[in-house]
């Protein structure tokens, strides 16, 4: 019995303190060095805050780099997959151009009297507002994980990103800033888990709060009246109710699946964007 | 000349190190375009850090694994060092049933993956659930555990029948 105790803690010593031939450190000595990290980087300390910014940077460019051949053979293969579309949507383009100009210069003329009819009374009252940031920033990393559904852009605060800031893909909201190192940030999708909007919902004054489920667009609603029954084709908006979001801005719509339920979706899918918009809480065309 | 040639035998005597740093700064978001493969995602790390401490400790260094641990951490955007700690675990498993085995079969390396595994993921669980506000699916990682179980013949075979070609080129 005590030999089997003995050869157990033998063994168990020798796979920690055992360095192999090649092996310059050892399992124990590594663990302890993990635990450590895991410590500094649970308490905040400001010298490993910054530590970690420059080795984030560092990391998401080489992670970057690191991705470009799979991301250009992806993009060979969608390529040629457009390019049979191509023709049919052009002509069908071409058309709607036609169209489309006929109606611009309809609005146009529209536009020009609007202004020349508020000049003459007096209504023109264009405000500059300097507060509504809009920083470009590309997507640079989309990263699909488990634990955390977030995209890497690739500005940071060099360029005035800070943690808290707003995204925005295509006009739609995606999710907000929860990481801002130098030369890249991290989005928290609207899509995650851990994402929480207020909202209220199109033709109602029901505020609740627009949730994540970590699934490609899908989103549901928490803290609904028990007795609210959801009508499909509505529009869900920022209710502005966070004091950082301005309200009004349209997040997700209503849909019927195909069990006649109704979901709700993202208008925008955030897994998609390439090129994102980081304001301070307002989209700024 | 010359120097392609030593290249591709540094290439050929570190490919597990290769695959195991590009495995870490990879996203791999190429993949998620093809339909259901993510049901099939498993933790090919794992398994190579499984495999190499296993059968060729020499190969695969303890300070790799943790740099790699580190920057997978950076990547994924989980508490730094948990990866390296779930990763160090591991070989802390491999390392001793390496050193409790006598006579070393596939079978019987295939099963104690799964107490390896089991305390690797539950090290992993145990600090974001106590060290980060992350949530995560329990499925998806469990379906990642099964399916990382499953493929590591696989991997066992392809790598094992690298690793002999590589060592006799060397010999």
């Amino acid at each position: 019995m005590a030999d089997n105790r003995d050869d157990f803690v033998i063994a168990l010593r020798y796979a920690l303190l055992k360095k192999g031939t090649k092996q310059k450190f050892s399992l124990f000595f590594l663990i302890i060095l993990s635990i450590f990290t895991i410590t500094l980087d649970k308490f905040s300390i400001p010298v490993v805050l910054s530590t970690r910014a420059v080795l984030n940077d560092f990391v998401y460019e080489v992670a970057f780099i690191a991705s470009t051949p799979g991301k250009f053979v992806n993009y060979l293969g969608q390529t040629s997959k457009k390019h049979f579309n191509v023709v049919n949507k052009n002509k069908i383009l071409k058309e709607e151009i036609e169209k489309l100009k006929i109606s611009r210069y309809d609005s146009l003329f529209l536009k020009t009297e609007n202004k020349n009819l508020k000049q003459i009374l007096g209504l023109d009252n264009t405000v500059n507002n300097e507060d509504d940031v809009a920083i470009l920033a590309r997507v640079i990393i989309d990263q699909e994980s488990p634990y955390l559904k977030s995209l890497i852009v690739n500005k940071g605060t060099k360029h005035g990103i800070v943690k808290g800031m707003t995204v925005f893909s295509k006009n739609y909201l995606i999710g907000k800033i929860i990481e801002s190192n130098y030369l890249s940030a991290r989005v928290l999708l609207i899509t995650d888990l851990n994402s929480k909007i207020p909202v209220i919902i199109e033709d109602t004054d029901i505020n609740a709060i627009l949730t994540g489920t970590g699934k490609k667009t899908d989103l549901i609603l928490e803290y609904l009246p028990d007795d609210l029954a959801i009508e499909p084709n509505k529009i869900i908006f920022t209710s502005g109710k966070d004091g950082f979001l301005s309200g009004g801005m349209p997040v997700a719509k209503t849909y019927l699946n195909k069990k006649n339920k109704v979901q709700i979706k993202s208008l925008s899918n955030p897994q998609q964007a390439l090129i994102v918009y980081v304001t301070n809480g307002k989209f700024n065309k | 000349m010359k120097i392609f040639i030593k290249i591709k035998e540094i290439i050929a005597n570190n490919l597990a190190m290769i695959i195991f740093y590009t495995l870490s700064f990879n996203s791999f978001e190429e993949l998620k375009e093809v339909p259901n493969l993510l049901l099939f995602s498993f933790n090919l790390q794992m398994i190579i850090v499984y495999f190499y401490i296993l059968k060729f400790p020499d190969e695969l260094g303890l300070g790799h694994i943790f740099i790699a641990g580190i920057i997978n951490d950076v990547v994924v955007g989980t508490p730094l060092g948990t990866s390296s700690l779930s990763f160090l675990v591991l070989c802390f498993f491999t390392s001793y049933i390496r050193n409790v085995t006598l006579r070393p079969k596939m079978t019987s390396e295939w099963i104690t993956f799964i107490p390896a595994l089991f305390f690797s993921n539950l090290v992993y669980f145990i600090i974001i659930n106590n060290f980060s506000h992350l949530s995560f699916f329990y499925i998806e990682l469990l379906r990642n555990s099964f399916f990382t179980f499953l493929f590591f013949p696989i991997f066992y075979f392809l790598f094992n029948s690298y690793q002999i070609k590589v060592s006799k080129k060397n010999a």
